[in-house]
């Protein structure tokens, strides 16, 4: 059943458009990730779920009722903001029971839930608090108890966690990831993080530029990226693009040349090898974990420029003809930098882009 | 052999001496000395003396309490003061009430232009001379060509005698007060309402889709230091009002419009009798700061 859909949702900020049409829908404890690079309108689209921002053209609907037009607190869904925004002069435990108390609910109910919710974020100790006494995971707990408490129809997440350090930021991550699935909860998440999304999401909306340019799981999207934009976005560190010619098309196999190549040039076999004509240009898309040193059968020549020792695996930064080539590999090879790699491919793992940046698919 | 000292970027104390920040400071204490600080111990003085300019002979006697005594059981003093309580609580919650209206109204998002244009009218009022507006006020509240009595007539109510008549008097100088303060309290309230962080302020929407709600719970904490100031200013301010009631009224008709500082500069300049007059004047500058402390102990709290 849809309970979130957003239909062809429009936002213009006077003559800028900022959303230019971003259609979805979620399913009921659903939890959707919108990613895409800053100023990509994924926050703005966001707030407009919220009713912050008014939408422009389109139709947005919640648990099947048309929404677009309500005001914020009536469409009953709740909002962690990326600065927390607690109310600076309200106890802990009165920040989360100010929603509560709006909408006149019994003192003892207002206090059971309020109560709950602090045991499930472990804040009961803080509930006598003032936000400015609080460490900034610990107001995040509050914002996020904040939201519980109300028992929306949607929670929304507008990067919660970009305020807090690396360390607090993964263990949240975690917390959030059990807090959706402990509450089941409808979840729409925004971060500039692909890791945040890729590890919270059921699906991800990546955008770009007020446009959607994939929606799928986090496996669709790295598996299948639709174009070079997803493949560039999703994975870290980030897919390695070699802009090549092809030379051949035969029937189901593209011979493709790049200086990178050993020989010149290679063979890849393609289901979309059909369209593709002789002469044309194509991307060549290979992720730094699918490269392989010490292999029988290496494809790729590449000069070692710097390479990073993560103790359990190393990255090396290289180059391939002029194009810079990142490959991850496991352990701690010894090579000095300026020496020639030979690197081989992880079968099936060869990502094809046409000139337009497009996936070549069947 | 290369220049070693590198070019001075900046050069460290050029004539800078140890008595540098006092001659920066002189001119403004020395002024505050001058026409604050002197004439308030001036008074304080005279306030235990005699002195009475009139008569000269009389000279400057200290006489300990009395004049304070003969000002607390002086029926005129207790009535002028009344008219200035009345004064008071007429325009003051009337101000208030207005500017934060204004102020709400002015946050609003929209309307860019309009909104910077009515910013800069608000300050229109608060740059007049209270005697400019005394004599505005005369010239509005005019029986027989005031602007006031065209409106009137216009609804049709015919000739009311603002100035002549003690409640049209006493309704002239309150509404040409609320003319001139009103902005001053929306300017304080509209700086208020902005330090209200925005996101706050949406998640307080998200929760509650009541205006008031979220005035009263949300914005009102920000308002609080600035209504404070407010509140004292404006109370130092009614307690001394003075040009604008004399040019206006003089505190006629009767004594319909007799505010203390009226009643205080007639037994000053026109009786002369300058200790009484220094008394009275002490009396209301402790008024003031109990005023003022009391205000300050009620609602001043920093939010954050």
């Amino acid at each position: 059943m849809t309970f979130l859909q957003l239909r062809d949702i429009k936002k213009k900020f006077g003559e800028v458009s900022v959303i230019k049409g971003v259609s979805f829908s979620a399913q009921k404890g659903e939890f959707v990730v919108f990613v895409g690079p800053s100023g990509c309108g994924k926050s703005t689209l966001l707030r407009m779920i919220a009713g912050l921002e008014d939408v422009s053209d389109g139709k947005l609907s919640i648990d099947g009722k048309d929404v677009t037009y309500e005001e914020p607190a009536k469409r009953e869904v709740s909002m962690v903001f990326q600065s927390y925004a607690l109310y600076p002069h309200m106890s802990v435990f009165e920040n989360m029971a100010f929603g509560l108390r709006m909408a006149k609910l019994p003192e003892d109910e207002i206090k059971a839930r309020v109560l709950e919710a602090a045991r499930i974020l472990q804040i009961e100790a803080l509930l006598e608090r003032k936000p400015r006494a609080l460490s900034g995971g610990q107001r995040q707990r509050v914002a996020i108890g904040r939201s519980i408490v109300r028992n929306p129809k949607i929670f929304l997440f507008d990067e919660p966690l970009s305020n807090l350090d690396a360390e607090l930021r993964t263990q949240m991550r975690v917390e959030i990831a059990k807090l959706h699935r402990n509450l089941g909860a409808t979840m729409v998440y925004v971060t500039h993080d692909q890791v945040e999304a890729m590890t919270l999401a059921d699906r991800i909306v990546v955008l770009r530029a007020g446009l959607v340019e994939q929606i799928g799981t986090p496996t669709e999207l790295y598996d299948n990226p639709s174009n070079t934009f997803v493949a560039g976005f999703i994975g870290s560190p980030k897919m390695n693009f070699l802009d090549a010619t092809v030379t051949d098309a035969g029937v189901g196999v593209l011979t493709v040349n790049h200086p990178a190549f050993i020989g010149g040039s290679i063979v890849i076999s393609s289901p979309a090898a059909g369209r593709i004509r002789k002469g044309e240009r194509i991307t060549v898309g290979l992720r730094p974990e699918h490269l392989t040193l010490n292999t029988d059968k290496p494809r790729l020549r590449l000069t070692l420029d710097i390479s990073e020792n993560l103790g359990g695996s190393t990255q090396f930064y290289t180059t391939g003809g002029s194009e810079p080539v990142t490959l991850i590999v496991p352990g701690r090879p010894a090579i000095a930098a300026g020496n020639a790699l030979d690197v081989g491919i992880a079968a099936d793992h060869i990502y094809l882009f046409d000139a337009q940046g497009q996936a070549l698919r069947a | 052999m290369p220049e070693t000292t590198a070019p001075p970027s900046r050069v460290p104390n050029r004539g800078y001496r140890q008595w540098t920040p006092f001659w920066f400071l002189a001119p403004a204490v020395l002024t505050l000395l001058l026409i604050g600080i002197y004439p308030t111990i001036f008074a304080l003085v005279t306030s235990f003396r005699r002195y009475n300019i009139a008569r000269p002979r009389e000279g400057f006697p200290f006489v300990g309490l009395e004049n304070y005594v003969s000002v607390l059981s002086d029926g005129t003093f207790w009535a002028s003061l009344g008219t200035t309580a009345r004064f008071y609580i007429t325009v003051l919650p009337i101000q208030i009430m207005l500017g934060l209206v204004i102020a709400l109204l002015l946050h609003k998002t929209g309307m860019g232009f309009l909104k910077a244009l009515a910013r800069v009218t608000l300050v229109v009022p608060l740059a007049t001379t209270y005697a400019v507006v005394g004599l505005i006020g005369r010239l509005i509240f005019n029986r027989d060509f005031g602007v006031a009595n065209q409106f009137l007539d216009m609804i049709g109510i015919g000739g009311f005698d603002w100035l002549g008549s003690p409640s049209g008097a006493f309704a002239a100088i309150a509404i040409m007060d609320i003319w001139q303060w009103t902005p001053f309290c929306a300017l304080i309230f509209l700086a208020g309402l902005s330090m209200v962080p925005g996101e706050i302020e949406e998640a307080a929407r998200l929760e509650t889709s009541s205006k008031w709600a979220l005035l009263k719970h949300v914005q009102l904490p920000y308002l609080l230091p600035g209504l404070t100031a407010l509140l004292i200013l404006r109370s130092a301010d009614v307690l001394k009002l003075f040009d604008m009631v004399f040019v206006m009224t003089r505190g006629g008709p009767g004594s319909a419009t007799d505010l203390v500082s009226i009643y205080i500069q007639r037994v000053g300049f026109r009786i002369f009798d300058l200790g009484t007059a220094s008394a009275q004047a002490i009396l209301l500058l402790v008024l003031t700061i109990l005023i003022s402390r009391l205000y300050i102990r009620i609602l001043y709290k920093e939010v954050q």
